[in-house]
């Protein structure tokens, strides 16, 4: 064999090998992808009011404190996650959800139902990873399915179990907020963080994911 | 004893729109008109009352303080009677005839005293444009015998100069407020302070009712749900370690791949045919 032939020989396997690497990795780092979109938006759906013969009367109160049962601790044994939950509202000047700086705590956006809720989203957003602090705790969110168990832990002390139904990733330009964010519907957990390819110049994902979880 | 105060009034063009009524005056009106939401609210102390709808008893003992509805009512004119309980509607002590309730709206309709003491009634259009998020809006309506008034919140005015039967109002942020009310100008406090829970993405309907001179004035509250706005985004995340696109040494390395397979098959190629 000659030392021209040999050469050739190994650009061939250099160049195979290199095609292979570029399709591990492209398998690895596909989209999520959508599941249980339709559950999802059905949950959703605005349920129906009763509506009786009678006019409600209530004595004109003033309006009290009516106090949510906010969650203290999220666990989400399939992708290994337990995690501090503070209670957050929006950053002042964006209006965006102020998720906690801190990556492996995540927010309960507090301003929407607490767990003792009877319908609408009660929602936790957390970071998938930061620039400085490495990996957060919904960095594995992604690969939720339904079936997976959430556990969620009041101030009451009572942990309430979810199980998912969806998971969805949305162009952060397209995402229906205010349906995941809606006080109507059936009561349902939404989980949040980012996702999809990451723009490195604004530091910045393109997607959100987004999980619908029902209570069990 | 204050039924003194209740004198008939023949309302005509003066009351604009009224209210909360059952099934049958549903059918009387266009189809295509968006519904209202009308609820009621009884801002004259000590003075229970029936109220007729259209001739119809549609709240009965109706009390002091209290808010009824809110009701769906189709686009349309109503008439509308107070009486005293179980009194006949002939013997109404107020009444508003031809009000009209526009279609789509949310309207909240007062009987309260006006500013000399007298019933009245005053239909008020709600604003129930959606709040920002983390906002809440806090509205304020004078409809009690008295003079103009200020309203403070933790100490300082928000509201100036409000008279009967105006009301005042904005968005604020969401939580707890206490407020009172002053004469105009004064520190004299004429109602409360009382402790406010603004919940995030309602209108709070906060009504001055009474008389200063009965020395009753007090307050009657109204909210209105589902104004809120979800937040504007959800940025959670600027590491970059979970990016699931391909970047563009993905392709450099793919492109150097088929280069190097395709140079290499070629050269071994030629070398072989060489050979021969």
């Amino acid at each position: 064999m000659t030392v021209v032939n040999r050469g050739a020989l190994a650009a061939v396997a250099a160049g195979a090998a290199a095609l292979a690497v570029a399709a591990v990795v492209a398998v690895v780092s596909r989209p999520a992808g959508n599941v249980g979109t339709e559950q999802a938006a059905a949950l959703a759906s605005p349920t129906p009011s009763v509506t009786g013969p009678a006019v409600a009367v209530v004595p004109g109160a003033l309006p009290g404190n009516a106090e949510p049962v906010r969650p203290v601790r999220l666990r989400i044994p399939s992708i290994g996650v337990t995690a501090r939950v503070d209670p957050v509202g929006v950053d002042e000047r964006t209006k965006e959800f102020d998720v906690p700086p801190s990556v492996d705590q995540i927010g309960w956006y507090r301003y929407g139902p607490g767990l003792e809720t009877e319908s609408g989203s009660v929602v936790i957003a957390g970071h998938v990873d930061s620039a400085e602090q490495g990996r957060g705790a919904f960095y594995r969110l992604r690969e939720l399915a339904p079936g997976d168990t959430v556990t969620a832990t009041g101030d009451d002390g009572t942990e309430r179990t979810y199980r998912v139904v969806a998971r969805e990733e949305y162009d952060k330009t397209k995402i229906p907020l205010e349906r995941y964010f809606a006080r109507d519907g059936r009561p349902r957990l939404t989980l949040i963080t980012c996702g999809g390819p990451f723009d490195a110049d604004a530091r910045r994902y393109r997607d959100n994911i987004v999980v619908t979880a029902s209570p069990v | 004893m204050q039924f003194a105060y209740l004198r008939r009034v023949a309302a005509g063009g003066a009351v604009a729109a009224l209210t909360f009524v059952g099934a049958g005056i549903a059918t009387a009106t266009p189809a295509y008109a968006a519904d209202s939401k009308v609820s009621v609210v009884h801002g004259i102390p000590d003075t229970p009352v029936d109220v007729y709808v259209n001739g119809e008893k549609t709240l009965e003992n109706f009390e002091p303080g209290d808010v009824a509805g809110p009701l769906d009512l189709p686009e349309g004119q109503y008439d509308i009677a107070l009486t005293k309980p179980g009194e006949p509607i002939g013997q109404a002590i107020l009444t508003a005839d031809d009000a009209e309730v526009p279609g789509g709206a949310n309207i909240s309709i007062a009987a309260h005293l006006d500013a000399e003491g007298q019933p009245t009634i005053t239909p008020f259009v709600n604003d129930t444009a959606k709040v920002d998020a983390g906002k809440a809006r806090l509205i304020v309506r004078h409809t009690a015998a008295a003079p103009a008034v200020d309203v403070r919140a933790g100490g300082s005015p928000v509201f100036e100069g409000l008279t009967n039967p105006n009301e005042a109002k904005g968005d604020v942020d969401a939580g707890n407020v206490s407020a009172d009310v002053v004469l105009a100008g004064t520190d004299t406090v004429v109602i409360g302070p009382a402790d406010l829970n603004l919940a995030e993405g309602t209108a709070t309907i906060v009504y001055a009712i009474g008389s200063a001179e009965a020395e009753n004035l007090s307050v009657v509250a109204q909210t209105i749900e589902g104004l809120h706005s979800a937040p504007s985004g959800v940025p959670s995340g600027t590491g970059g370690q979970a990016g699931t696109g391909l970047g563009t040494w993905w392709y450099a390395l793919a492109g150097t791949g088929i280069l190097l397979l395709v140079a290499g098959g070629a050269r071994a190629a030629v070398v072989r045919s060489g050979r021969r």
